[in-house]
């Protein structure tokens, strides 16, 4: 198989599991909480019903508006090609590096932002100022983590991190692996939006982050804007796994190689869902000006990491 | 192996003083002492494990059951008695508290370098976080406002010291290392005294109320 | 050497004895304050015996692995440490005398004080450096305890600021203990006795200079704090002066002689690896601030005990800067040691007594000091004379001969400025003894010297400082010579 249809094939699970990893969550959640809840497929259901609906624009709004959710949706599948969800060597492997990542991932919070503002609206504002504060800490962070790793591997590409993991398996619990793993937990907490730092489920505009910028959004604008979210979720909960814990990726690029890599993706999304559910349901969210606190408790975290693997280089 | 299993044991009391900066309230406090107390015992036991050395294990035990179980309890009953006031904010904020943190970790590094450099034992590799637990904990001690934190940063201190003096030297002398013990043992019970004391001049542990002797 | 103990054991248990007899015996009886005073000249006489051993040439050890090891420089501030001890079981708290402190104070105050002095004396006859360091932290510890026997908010203040700057301070000196211990053992390996004095001077040519210099940093930090050098003197003002007039003095001054004292050990070890230059410049600096910080706080005080605590600050700062300025300069060092610990403790004991008769610490509502206490006046005037330098006491001489051994030295720039703040500091005390001896005595306080029998002593503080400063005796030029021969370059 050629490795230059890897890349969309990656691209094409990932957009086919992503608003299922979502509604997993969301059907664990509720039965965490003694709740029957809607159906783990719901959310594809949804995504249906906006397609088909009609898009209403504030007059207020301008070319950035209707361009943010493409760009957004953009980013978030770019981002899906380049880290190792199936296989490593990746397919476009050279551009697969950390950096890229973290700044395509920043690309899309910006212009979420962005279209935040641009409406005019004062909900749009508050959320985009709040997306702004949560995302300039947690990015060093993610950065710093993924650095840690890339420590003992000589380079930034994701693929090339993921391998060395595979090669030596004792190196996954090395101190430096341990904290930077924590550090991702903590800035993938506050990057997708979930409990504590932000209620996916609330309906309260006062305690919005995610939701408070997109509230003017509808049809398939909005569409497309949970669809990337839940890809960003997706792409997070796949460097926790492949970077950490990288068994089942596919080193050779053979069908069967592949299909197992995509069941034990799929295994290791729902693993690291079932703990999101369960974090979820035991804590409250934590008031607005504790947020840094907690991101700086992550960055300290990967700071850690990298002195760590400094020291055991 | 042991250099892994160092840095990892170093990593967690670390942590345990980080959380003194991060967490709030005279009883996370204690958690934390408690927690890293546990850490450097379990590093304690581990180095004498691989060194061979019983003595570490005997002064692993000690440390375990003054610093991790005596101590504890005895700061808890004082916390029933005076945790009731109200939550102070340090002089420093939490989040710049904890990057003031990371980089007293990173100086630590720099600082301990020659250190590092110099020694042929597989534990020498958590020593700069050792150090940078003394550090860290110096700056517990003079960011904050309460006294029983002051306290614990202090102990905080005692516990870097020791963790550096197993990772780099497999352990004092016994005889220094009781002495020691006696000390720290002393030193807090006085130390517990005159936070009794302060409390009943000054009807709090605020220590920014002990500010009438100037110049 | 000699293996026995008994020097040892006549210098170290009486001390521990009182502390044990104060416990027992009823504080209010004059039986008590007896025995206790006995207790102490036991001490000073073994101490005086041991100076005399090692003028005879012994250098007595004891204990396993060497413990205890006595020479010049040990022995000299033992001598110190007794003297100050018995001036005050004489001088202290105690049934009769005129401080009006309860009996339970009374005992505290004994026990405590003899703790006190038996871990001071530990402190400089120990050969392990851990053990003088255990020594040091239980001083801070025992000290601390009162501090504040009188308890007020300012007395609670000023020791817990003291016991937790202290303990942290000795804290880093414990790290720069490590450090060393740490270099010596990755070269040398373990052994029992490697933490002793002689044995990291005779390997000291094997130490790695830059661990060695880290630790020197630490240890400096950490014994300059209890010393009270600058800036972490920061607790030496408040806990002298609200601590009771007999603790300020045995604190003033020996304790921080005994800090001096273990910078002074490793300052030996550390020239032998590294050379002289790295630890002289950093005592240079700290000396040189210290000194600054007092005089300009001299000026601005206005209660008599923080000024002499500044002033003891002072006067520490000249000695670690003596400690770099060469041979002559450790001679001129120690001879200042000796100087002030007679005087300081003598003025300490003194201003508790203008304390009790006055009642208030502030030099502006003492006045008419001659006129109400002659005395007690005319001796806080000698004492005060003796403290700015002035002939025919003996601080005239040790700060002349640190001035001639840093010009030696080729530090001329730097005696100049060391000249200036001493100017400064001559100028403030004068200002505020003037102002305390002279003029119209307050109504309320009562006239005459009260119980004449507790100036005595303080006669003798003055006549040694005096013989001091005029002729220096044979015995202490000798001692004072072998000591510059342990301090090195």
């Amino acid at each position: 198989m050629s490795p230059w249809l890897l890349a969309p094939m990656q691209g094409a699970v990932a957009l086919m599991l992503a608003p299922g990893l979502v509604g997993a969550i969301r059907w664990m959640k509720a039965r965490l909480q003694s709740r029957e809840g809607s159906p783990p497929w719901q959310p594809y259901l949804e995504l249906r019903k906006l397609f088909a609906k009609e898009v209403v624009v504030s007059s207020n709004a301008s070319w950035l508006f209707r361009a943010a959710p493409f760009i957004v949706f953009g980013s978030a599948v770019t981002v899906t090609l380049l880290v190792p969800l199936l296989a490593v060597p990746l397919p476009l492997g050279g551009a697969g590096d950390l950096l890229v990542v973290v700044y395509l991932l920043l690309l899309g919070t910006f212009f979420l932002a962005l279209a935040g503002l641009d409406p005019g609206s004062p909900f749009g504002g508050m959320g985009a100022s709040r997306e702004m504060t949560v995302a300039a800490l947690a990015e060093p962070t993610m950065a710093l983590a993924i650095f840690a790793l890339a420590w003992g591997v000589g380079s930034t590409n994701l693929g090339q991190i993921a391998s060395r993991t595979l090669s030596t398996p004792s190196e996954a619990l090395a101190p430096g692996h341990v904290l930077a793993f924590a550090a991702i937990f903590l800035v993938t907490l506050a990057e997708t939006g979930r409990l504590p730092v932000d209620n996916p489920s609330t309906h309260l505009e006062l305690t919005m982050i995610h939701e408070a910028m997109i509230l003017e959004y509808s049809g398939r604008y909005l569409a497309l804007i949970e669809w990337a979210a839940a890809l960003k979720l997706l792409v997070f909960f796949s460097l926790l796994g492949n970077l950490f814990a990288p068994w089942g990726v596919a080193s050779v690029i053979t069908p069967g190689a592949l299909l197992w890599a995509a069941v034990t993706l799929a295994l290791k999304l729902l693993a690291l869902g079932g703990v999101i559910a369960l974090v979820e349901t035991h804590i409250a969210k934590l008031r607005l000006f504790r947020v840094p606190e907690l991101l700086s408790a992550s960055f300290i975290l990967a700071l850690l990491a990298v002195t760590a693997s400094f020291l055991l280089r | 192996m042991v250099s892994q299993l160092s840095v990892g044991g170093s990593t967690l009391v670390l942590l345990g003083g980080l959380m003194m900066l991060w967490r709030r309230g005279v009883a996370a406090h204690i958690g934390a002492f408690t927690f890293q107390s546990v850490a450097l015992a379990a590093t304690m036991a581990m180095v004498g494990w691989f060194a061979g050395d019983w003595q570490l294990w005997a002064v692993a035990a000690a440390l375990l059951l003054v610093k991790g179980i005596g101590i504890p309890l005895l700061l808890k009953r004082m916390e029933r008695r005076f945790g009731s006031e109200r939550e102070l904010e340090p002089y420093v904020n939490t989040a710049t508290s904890l990057l003031i943190g990371g980089l007293l970790v990173l100086l630590a590094y720099i600082v301990t370098a020659p250190l590092v450099s110099v020694s042929r034992l597989p534990t020498r590799t958590g020593m700069p976080l050792a150090i940078g637990l003394v550090f860290v904990s110096l700056f517990i001690i003079i960011s904050r406002k309460k006294a029983l934190t002051q306290v614990l940063g202090f102990l905080m201190l005692e516990n870097g010291i020791a963790l550096l003096a197993v990772l780099g030297t497999h352990g004092i002398p016994i005889i220094v290392e009781i002495g020691v013990f006696l000390d720290v043992a002393l030193g807090f019970i006085v130390m517990q005294v005159f936070v009794y004391q302060i409390h009943e001049t000054f009807e709090s542990i605020d220590v920014e109320q002990l500010n009438r002797l100037r110049e | 050497m000699m293996a026995t103990g008994a020097p040892f054991l006549t210098l170290l248990l009486p001390p521990l004895v009182a502390a044990l007899l104060a416990l027992v015996l009823p504080a209010r009886r004059l039986v008590s304050s007896a025995v206790h005073a006995v207790l102490a000249l036991v001490s000073l006489g073994a101490a005086l015996g041991l100076v005399y051993l090692v003028l005879d040439g012994v250098t007595p050890t004891w204990g396993p692995t060497d413990l205890f090891r006595v020479d010049a420089l040990s022995a000299l501030l033992a001598v110190c440490v007794a003297f100050v001890t018995t001036l005050s079981a004489l001088l202290g708290p105690g049934p009769g005398r005129e401080q009006h402190y309860t009996p339970v104070q009374i005992r505290r105050f004994r026990v405590f004080a003899s703790l006190f002095a038996f871990t001071m004396l530990v402190a400089v006859t120990a050969n392990n450096v851990g053990v003088m360091w255990i020594a040091i932290e239980a001083t801070t510890i025992v000290s601390a305890v009162i501090v504040p026997l009188a308890v007020s908010k300012a007395s609670v203040e000023a020791s817990w600021k003291y016991i937790l700057i202290g303990s942290v301070g000795i804290a880093l000196a414990f790290v720069g203990t490590v450090l060393g211990y740490f270099d010596f053992v990755t070269l040398v390996g373990q052994r029992e006795s490697a933490l002793n004095w002689t044995v990291l001077l005779a390997n000291a040519r094997v130490l790695h200079p830059p661990v060695i210099e880290l630790a020197f940093v630490f240890i400096l930090i950490g014994y300059g704090t209890k010393a009270g050098l600058a800036p972490m003197h920061t607790w030496l003002p408040d806990a002298h002066s609200e601590a009771p007039s007999a603790l300020s003095a045995m604190m003033s001054g020996v304790l921080l002689a005994v800090a001096l004292y273990a910078i002074m050990r490793w300052k030996a070890v550390v020239a032998s690896v590294v050379g002289p230059v790295f630890p002289n410049r950093l005592l240079v600096g700290l000396g040189l601030l210290s000194l600054a910080l007092a005089a300009l706080s001299l000026v601005i005080q206005r209660q008599y005990k923080r000024l002499l605590a500044y002033s003891s600050i002072e006067h520490t700062g000249l000695m670690c800067m003596g400690l770099a300025l060469g041979p002559l300069g450790v001679f001129a060092s120690m001879l200042h040691l000796v100087n002030h610990t007679v005087a300081k403790s003598m003025m300490f004991f003194l201003s508790g007594r203008i304390l009790d008769r006055y009642g208030t610490p502030e030099i502006a509502s003492v006045s008419g000091l001659l006129r109400v206490m002659p005395w007690t006046g005319g001796l806080f005037a000698a004492g005060m004379l003796a403290l700015l330098g002035l002939p025919p006491f003996g601080m005239f001489l040790s700060e002349f001969t640190l001035l001639r051994a840093g010009f030696a030295d080729g530090q001329s720039w730097l005696m100049a400025v060391v000249l200036v703040f001493l100017a400064v500091a001559f100028v403030s005390l004068l200002g505020h003894l003037n102002r305390m001896l002279y003029g119209a005595a307050p109504a309320e306080v009562r006239l005459g010297e009260g119980s004449g029998w507790a100036v005595l002593p303080l006669v003798g503080s003055v006549a040694l400082l005096v013989i001091l400063g005029v002729a220096v005796p044979a015995p202490m030029t000798a001692l004072l010579h072998r000591i510059v021969e342990i301090a090195g370059r």
